[in-house]
């Protein structure tokens, strides 16, 4: 494992040897399935994203969106495809290892640090593919860069002031934006939002909204996002998941005049 | 805030030994010296327990085997203080890495079972190795280290001084440890395993670290337990010992290293005092930890939870 | 406010010690004993039996020696060495005993024994067994009151190999040194006369099942000897009377494996069991009908061999300080005068010591029976003046290896 490679190096795109692929892609899945004994929760999805791309993932419940993150991520492992990261296979490394060729995600259900304060968990996220994490005898003030990162993503998200109350006393829409900032502490290439306006107010959600248009634009998004304007306004690309299957995908517009997609999901 | 309310608490404790220790006859002084060794058990195991949120019943395993070590290198083979530490700290180092292993990829209940049957496993050799360990009788007549100081460490003072200093720097460690960015990691470990893993963390590989480095701790409180009673026996590695210092940290409070060492030293005077004032002294005890269990806002209950 | 009552709680445990008043050590003053016993964790009812053999004596002898009051402090080891350490430091440095006594498991024997030999401290072990302590690892300050576990087992073998045909032998007993010794003693002599140990079984000492090992013994063997002590014991007699073998392959034990600690819950299954001791409740003689009677009027159960040995320990540290003249702060004197005790008239017999500190005394052959409805050891025969080392020349045993798992070897086993 060495150090994460960001800004990605130029020269990665373009790889020899793969002819038709004029833009190496960032993230690619190739007949990707998932089995939970019968149950077939991803069903050969097949997904092509471009670098700097936005790219909203939507579906009714139950349709394996998270199962797919995850699948994505390398919290679980495929049943069967290939996923590729700029290019390398990465369908059989280890969560960590996705992580530190810059793949990062967010969680639906709020998944911090609680007893830690926003700055460790910031810390936490800044120090994570940094050789530091290993440093044992050195006090955290010590490391100056890092401190840096960990206030630069939370100003990011609006949260510096909060910097030294510890999580559990966050309200809800703080701890959402502090997904978000634990998500950018990393400097990520891939990031992977699941529902980042879970359980927020609309005004919370304008907020988050803003947010996430506002990011690096270099930066691949990949948004599961249940409320279609939060997911509309932050991506021109649309997936449509429905059991398992990819049953739409193109640019928004298309997406939303396609019948099918009205008939199970808009059109409800 | 709540970490320097605990150095100080702690410190204010280690002066007030170290003024006192003069003063004292020997026997409070040799309880002093125990509740000072127990106390580096007890934050030995806080590591795992309070800031990675792994709750280890092997614990005695690796405290066990150092003192072990010290006991058959002074008696059969009349080794110095030096050689008899390294052993004992390479050997604790040595048994918690392969036990960690094992033991790692469990979490919970599954970790502490996993934990209790191999500090069982050393127990069994301890119990059944009779050549190398004497077995069910023990290593009796461990001889007081010659440390080249001008005071013989047979008498209670300067050995007492001896632990105490040694005690210091344990904490020290540990505490440049947990304040570091490892410390960070750990307690980032004990809170969300999953985010840990999605940030980039080889969560397994921290939780390995933290486990080898909180035996070699163990490993060094065992030195000096050998030396303090000049025995050494299966019951300094058996099950109880274990349950024992995990109670010392709830009763202290895991997570902040000072707690869990005053948890140790409380436990250690109140089982040799309030013996002495009634015989239903296991009932205080037994009351205690269920008050503790009840009411402290990060005793066990809190630990198992987070582990879930 | 947890704080605060952690704070409280820290100050009166640490300042608790400091409150505790020096103990004068002038002449006049009582003669402190210091007493170790479990009193708590599964030896507890062993360590009453053994207190309250103890209290028995001294309530005998209304509390006074010598002209001196006797005052005994007892403390709780928890059966377990590193406790037992801790309430020996605190009652030679902080009590300032003039004796300390007492102990049961043979761990707690050999952690205590540095300790005393480093204090210079006149002690007594009336129950630990363990042979070393008065053999290859002699102890200074330490004189045994009670016996070593090969003690009996010597003379056990000579009589089976006069008295009965059984000339092949199954042994099965715990796993640890008390078994290796019981076994060892036994088979050591009872091969050199000729008979033959066919099979040695050993059984962890957390068994909670029997069958398995039960169901290995040779059914060629002539007899089989048993070693088991408290739970196990009952346990044992009542699985080997379910496999069938009680009655058919007739069963000798170490005399714990029959003691009056377990003897009163076992029932007909134990009828017949063959054991030796240095002491069995039933001995018919008037110092022991004494004991007994007054033992079981205090304790309300009978009398075993714990009880009995601190007992007389008692009587035997008595007789020490009156020939001390009552002198317990001499220490060397009052070692010697321990060294030096001869009385014809105990529960057990005429006690004397041997060289090494360990008593000479009778060992009683048993045997299981009912009489008047209880079961008892009944005494068959006896052996007067038996050593620790037998018929064998001190120097010479003690050139042999302690008995242990694998010694003596087990020539005739497969």
């Amino acid at each position: 494992m060495g150090a994460p490679t960001w800004p990605p190096s130029p020269q990665r795109s373009g790889r020899p040897g793969e002819p038709g692929a004029p833009l190496e892609l960032a993230l690619r899945l190739e007949k990707v399935s998932k089995w939970f004994g019968g149950l077939r929760a991803v069903d050969d999805v097949e997904l092509t994203v471009r670098p700097g791309e936005r790219r909203a993932l939507i579906g009714p419940n139950g349709a394996g969106k998270t199962t797919l993150f995850n699948l994505i991520a390398g919290a679980l492992p495929v049943s069967a495809g290939r996923i590729t990261l700029f290019g390398d296979d990465v369908t059989r490394l280890a969560q960590h290892r996705r992580a530190a060729l810059g793949l990062t995600r967010t969680f639906q259900i709020t998944n911090l640090f609680p007893s830690l304060s926003v700055l460790e968990n910031a810390l936490l996220a800044a120090q994570a593919l940094t050789p530091a994490k290993f440093s044992m005898l050195r006090p955290r003030g010590g490391f100056g860069e890092l401190d840096t990162r960990a206030r630069e993503a939370l100003r990011a998200v609006g949260l510096e002031d909060r910097a030294q109350s510890a999580v559990r006393h966050l309200s809800h829409g703080e701890q959402r934006q502090l997904e978000i900032a634990l998500a950018l502490a990393g400097r990520p290439r891939v990031l992977l939002l699941d529902e980042p306006a879970a359980g927020l107010s609309s005004a919370e959600a304008h907020l988050m909204t803003s947010l996430l248009r506002g990011l690096d634009p270099a930066i691949t998004l990949l948004i599961i996002e249940h409320d279609m304007d939060i997911a509309l306004e932050v991506a021109q690309h649309v997936t449509v998941l429905h059991y398992g299957k990819v049953i739409a995908d193109g640019p928004r517009e298309a997406v939303k005049a396609d019948p099918t997609v009205r008939e199970i999901y808009l059109g409800a | 805030m709540k970490d320097r309310r605990g150095i100080v608490i702690g410190l204010v404790a280690v002066i007030a030994a170290a003024g006192v220790a003069p003063l004292l006859s020997a026997y409070p002084l040799t309880l002093l010296t125990q509740a000072a060794i127990v106390a580096v058990l007890a934050m030995s195991l806080d590591v795992l327990l309070g800031y990675t949120g792994l709750p280890s019943l092997g614990h005695a395993a690796y405290f066990g085997v150092a003192a072990y070590a010290v006991g058959i290198l002074a008696t059969d083979y009349q080794r110095g203080f030096l050689v008899c530490l390294v052993a004992g700290l390479v050997l604790a180092t040595l048994t918690a890495a392969v036990f960690g292993l094992l033991a790692i990829r469990a979490t919970g209940t599954y970790f502490l079972m996993i934990t209790l049957a191999l500090g069982m496993v050393v127990w069994g050799l301890a119990f059944r190795w009779v050549s190398m360990t004497k077995g069910d009788n023990g290593i009796a007549g461990v001889p007081r280290p010659e440390l080249g100081l001008p005071w013989s460490m047979g008498a209670p003072l300067p050995f007492f001084y001896v632990v105490l200093v040694a005690a210091l720097v344990a904490w020290a460690l540990l505490g440049l440890l947990v304040r570091s960015p490892f410390g960070l990691t750990l307690q980032g470990i004990r809170e969300s395993d999953s985010r840990m893993r999605a940030l980039g963390y080889n969560v397994w590989l921290h939780k390995y670290l933290a486990f080898v480095l909180s035996g070699a701790f163990a490993g060094f409180a065992g030195v000096f337990w050998a030396y303090y009673n000049g025995f050494v026996s299966p019951v300094d590695v058996q099950l109880v010992t274990s349950v024992e210092t995990l109670l010392m940290v709830a009763l202290g409070g895991p997570g902040t290293l000072a707690g869990p060492a005053l948890g140790a030293a409380l436990i250690v005077f109140l089982k040799n005092f309030v013996s002495v004032y009634t015989k239903r002294w296991l009932l205080i005890l037994g009351a205690v930890y269920i008050g503790v269990i009840l009411f402290a806002p990060r005793g066990v209950p809190g630990a198992f939870r987070r582990n879930r | 406010m947890r704080t605060r009552a952690f704070t409280v709680l820290l100050l009166a445990t640490f300042v608790a010690p400091l409150l505790a008043p020096p103990a004068p050590a002038a002449q006049g003053a009582p003669i402190k004993i210091g007493f170790l016993a479990p009193l708590t964790g599964p030896f507890a009812q062993i360590g009453k039996d053994m207190v309250n053999g103890t209290e028995l004596f001294l309530d005998e002898i209304k509390r006074e020696v010598a002209g001196r009051k006797v005052e005994l402090i007892v403390e709780d080891t928890e059966g377990q060495p590193s406790t037992a350490l801790n309430k020996s430091r605190k009652l030679v440095e902080q009590d300032k005993v003039h004796l300390l006594t007492g102990g049961l498991l043979a761990n707690v024997g050999y952690a205590l024994q540095p300790f005393i030999d480093g204090a210079q401290i006149p002690a007594t072990y009336p129950v630990i067994a363990a042979d070393d302590i008065t053999q290859r690892k002699p102890a200074k300050w330490i004189v045994r009151t009670g016996w070593t576990t090969s003690q009996p087992m010597h003379p056990f073998a000579d009589w089976v190999l006069k008295n009965t045909k059984y000339k092949k032998i199954t042994t099965i007993g715990m796993d640890y040194a008390f078994g290796y010794e019981t076994v060892g003693g036994f088979q050591r002599v009872f091969e050199e006369g000729g008979g033959q140990i066919v099979q040695k079984i050993w059984t962890p000492l957390n068994t909670n099942d029997f069958a398995p090992f039960l169901s290995q013994i040779k059914r060629d063997s002539d007899a089989v000897l048993a070693l088991f002590v408290g739970r196990l014991a009952l346990q044992f007699m009542k699985q080997y009377e379910e496999a069938g073998l009680h009655g058919k392959l007739p069963l000798l034990g170490g005399g714990t494996t029959t003691d009056e600690s377990v003897l009163p819950q076992m029932g007909d299954e134990a009828l017949g069991t063959l054991t030796a001791l240095h002491y069995s409740q039933a001995i018919d003689s008037p110092a022991n009908q004494k004991f007994a009677r007054a033992f079981e009027a205090r304790a309300g159960k009978i009398a075993s061999y714990y009880s009995e040995a601190t007992y007389t320990n008692m009587r035997w540290i008595t007789e020490a300080i009156k020939a001390v003249g009552g002198k317990a702060e001499d220490r060397a004197a009052l070692l010697a005068a321990l060294r030096k005790v001869d009385i014809k008239d105990t529960a057990r017999g005429p006690l004397s010591v041997d060289a090494h500190g360990n008593p000479v005394q009778t060992i009683y052959i048993r045997k299981v029976e009912r009489v008047g409805g209880k079961l008892q050891n009944t005494v068959i025969t006896s052996y007067p003046a038996v050593s620790q080392f037998w018929k064998y020349k001190a120097e010479d045993y003690l050139k042999q290896p302690l008995y242990a798992r694998e010694y003596p070897p087990c020539k005739a086993c497969q």
